[in-house]
């Protein structure tokens, strides 16, 4: 009892205690749709938010809430729900907080469907956006405007790695009375707590290095609880009357958890986007590992960072532990154990020579993931940015020679040899040349 | 719901619906530091049980305004005052930590006023440490986590909820600093100051309700038991969880407290 326990701790426990009836020590997987009410009264009281429970699992399952709390102990947040993806705790959040009219201010340097969903479809719902450069706090300020409901981005930018500063930025939104939204997905909780640093929600895509093993798609959105939602003019529809359950404000009902609460009575319950329980069960069989992980992803990526340095094949190496990177100084601040294990670089010859590398290396997998306990490599521009304009990438600071590396948990040397096969394959490229 | 008592905006949670004077009213009393969302699984419960639920924030809590009062005899007054303001009949007053003594005052004060009686986590008394006390005013943030990490039992810190998705720790802290600057060292040292507790338990004449924890380190168990034993007529329970126990074990106690209303 008011124990504390660390972060290693939580990750192997929170959210679960052995269970009284069966003893399994392990998290149940309840793979079931729906739960047995007692009696009337019992359903009636599930259906009215009147206490906690469980009704159907799209709105919530003991797996999925286990791996929940787990979360909101690892954040130091309030509460969280899961979902099935990052996007979809993404549009979840978009969705729970902004109505048609309402305005958006968010990071220009971001991962490429979190540009698309504000910059294509919630237009189209009369939502807009202002992309600003994240690590312009000024821009940022100016940039919101009445009918701003939320400023978002990246902790750690998808591909570019831009660092945002997020006690500068947290300190503008509160001034504004703006919540700000925070995809910490490069980080996790390990390397770095957003709300400790005045964030107020927190997006993951669980599916990276929280799940870590590339089986489950899954996502969550944190929330940190500090955040007043008391003006009803501007977040009406979190303390606004609820159009069901006799017309309640979430936010005096729920106060510091309003905002999940409306994300299960709405989102969930009305879009559906469920993370199912066996791989709710997955994930949290990664979260269990996560310390140990993130510490040996960091420990290769600053392998990895000196030996791409030093490499005479590679044109530029990209990461913000390096002191070449314009964010070096904000990433000592707020990220001081390392700023994640994706690297970008360049190889000498341009597109033609990344793809050769690309397809020799052997042991480093070439796929649309990051985050993995093994190696991953992509090209941006032929993937997951293809969709985006020559002048869009470079706003997103992407080149056509630009390698994104997810450095995995293999030992390094023999990263470090396969590479060298991936640089052999360039450097014979240069020679027919 | 806000109205305007005393001069200064107060909130009253109503468990979602319309105060109906006509319907027995339960009045919750929240404990130290806290506000109207410490019964967040009881008064939604409540009011869609055929009660009519009031659950006031004190002045300087939660959404209400006004400086915090400064003794548990004030709070007893300011709770008399707000009843007889919203006219309500038959009442039942349900105290957590320091509500408790808050509804042990309003009883000596005012005999004959409620028609029951629930103290959760209670005792008489509430002595609260020198430590706790300089600590809510030099740093109100650190002490007001510690209460929050001392009040909950092992759900507390294995982040247990009922409530899917729910953290006790992250949500009890944001509840926590809901409420104005230097309100929780006037209800600490309103807890501390309170002397008049064996009186105002042996004065009870209506049948109380007590529920305790087993692990309560605010209000410790043989305290609590100490101080049923100086009541009449009083129905008690022990469960197996910290202070908090309205999220840490909702269901058991709301069942307790269901039953012990449809005996009045």
């Amino acid at each position: 009892m008011g124990e504390n326990y660390k972060f290693d701790t939580l990750s192997l426990h929170a959210g679960h205690i052995p269970d009284k009836e069966t003893g399994s020590r392990a998290v149940p997987i309840y793979q079931t749709t729906s739960y047995v009410f007692k009696n009337t009264q019992e359903a009636a009281s599930l259906y009215n938010m009147e206490v906690g429970g469980h009704l159907y699992t799209r709105i919530s399952n003991p797996t999925v809430a286990a791996l929940e709390q787990r979360l909101a102990a690892l954040e130091g947040g309030a509460s969280a729900v899961a979902c099935s993806s990052g996007m979809a705790a993404m549009h979840l959040v978009v969705s729970t907080i902004c109505s048609s009219g309402d305005h958006i201010v968010a990071s220009s340097k971001m991962y490429g469907a979190n540009i698309n969903l504000l910059q294509h479809t919630m237009p189209r719902f009369g939502i807009n956006t202002d992309f600003v450069n994240p690590n312009d706090p000024d821009a940022i300020e100016k940039a919101i405007r009445p009918n701003t409901k939320m400023v978002f981005g990246e902790v750690i930018g998808n591909p570019g790695l831009d660092i945002m500063d997020v006690p500068a930025i947290s300190e503008i939104c509160k001034r504004k009375n703006v919540p700000l939204v925070l995809d910490a997905t490069f980080n996790t909780p390990y390397l770095m707590q957003p709300f400790k640093y005045g964030a107020n929600i927190v997006i993951h895509s669980l599916t990276k290095w929280l799940g870590g093993h590339g089986i489950a798609i899954g996502g969550a959105v944190v929330n940190g609880g500090n955040f007043d939602w008391g003006d009803k003019e501007k977040f009406p529809t979190i303390s606004g009357p609820h159009f069901a359950l006799n017309g309640i404000s979430f936010w005096e009902e729920f106060g510091p958890s309003a905002l999940i609460a409306k994300i299960r009575a709405e989102g969930m319950y009305n879009f559906g986007p469920s993370l199912s329980p066996t791989n709710a069960f997955y994930l949290m069989q990664g979260i269990e590992t996560l310390p140990l992980r993130m510490k040996k992803h960091i420990e290769n990526t600053h392998e990895m960072l000196d030996f791409l340095q030093n490499h005479e094949e590679v044109a530029w190496v990209k990461h913000p532990d390096l002191e070449t990177h314009p964010d070096y100084k904000i990433a000592k601040r707020i990220l001081p154990k390392g700023s994640g294990s994706i690297i970008v670089f360049g190889i000498k010859g341009g597109r033609e020579a990344g793809q050769v590398f690309i397809e020799s290396v052997q042991l480093a997998s070439h796929l649309a993931n990051v985050g993995d306990a093994k190696t991953l490599l992509i090209h941006p521009g032929s993937t997951t940015h293809s969709h985006l304009s020559s002048e869009a990438m470079k706003e997103g600071g992407l080149t056509d020679d630009m390698i994104r590396l997810s450095v995995g948990l293999e030992d390094i040397n023999d990263i470090k040899k396969d590479f060298e096969k991936g640089f052999r394959a360039v450097k014979k490229l240069g020679a027919r040349c | 719901m806000l109205i305007n008592f005393k001069g200064a905006k107060t909130y009253i949670g109503t468990g979602g619906k319309n105060l109906d004077n006509s319907k027995t009213t339960i009045c919750f009393i929240h404990g130290a530091g806290q506000n109207h969302l410490s019964f967040i699984q009881q008064s939604r419960f409540f009011a869609n049980k055929g009660y009519s639920v009031i659950v006031p924030d004190m002045p300087g809590h939660g959404l209400s305004e006004g400086k915090p009062c400064k003794s548990i005899k004030e709070i007893a007054k300011w709770v008399y005052d707000l009843l007889k303001t919203l006219d309500v009949n038959n009442i039942i007053i349900l105290g957590h930590s320091q509500g408790c003594l808050v509804a042990l005052e309003l009883n000596r004060l005012y005999p004959s006023f409620l028609n029951g009686v629930i103290f959760v986590a209670g005792s008489n008394e509430i002595p609260v440490n020198q430590f706790l006390l300089d600590l809510s005013l030099s740093d109100e943030q650190k002490a007001s986590n510690l209460m929050v990490t001392w009040g909950h039992g092992i759900d507390g810190d294995m982040s247990i909820n009922n409530w899917p998705g729910h953290s006790h720790y992250g949500e009890g802290n944001n509840v926590m600093k809901m409420n104005k600057p230097k309100s929780l060292n006037c209800d600490l040292n309103a807890c501390n100051n309170y002397k008049d507790g064996i009186d105002a338990a042996k004065s009870i004449d209506i049948p109380a309700l007590a529920v305790l924890a087993k692990n309560d380190q605010m209000t410790p168990l043989k305290s609590g038991q100490k101080f049923v034993e100086l009541i009449k007529k009083c129905e008690t329970h022990v469960l197996d969880c910290g202070h908090f126990l309205q999220t840490e074990r909702p269901k058991v106690l709301n069942s307790l407290i269901l039953s012990y209303l449809l005996k009045l």
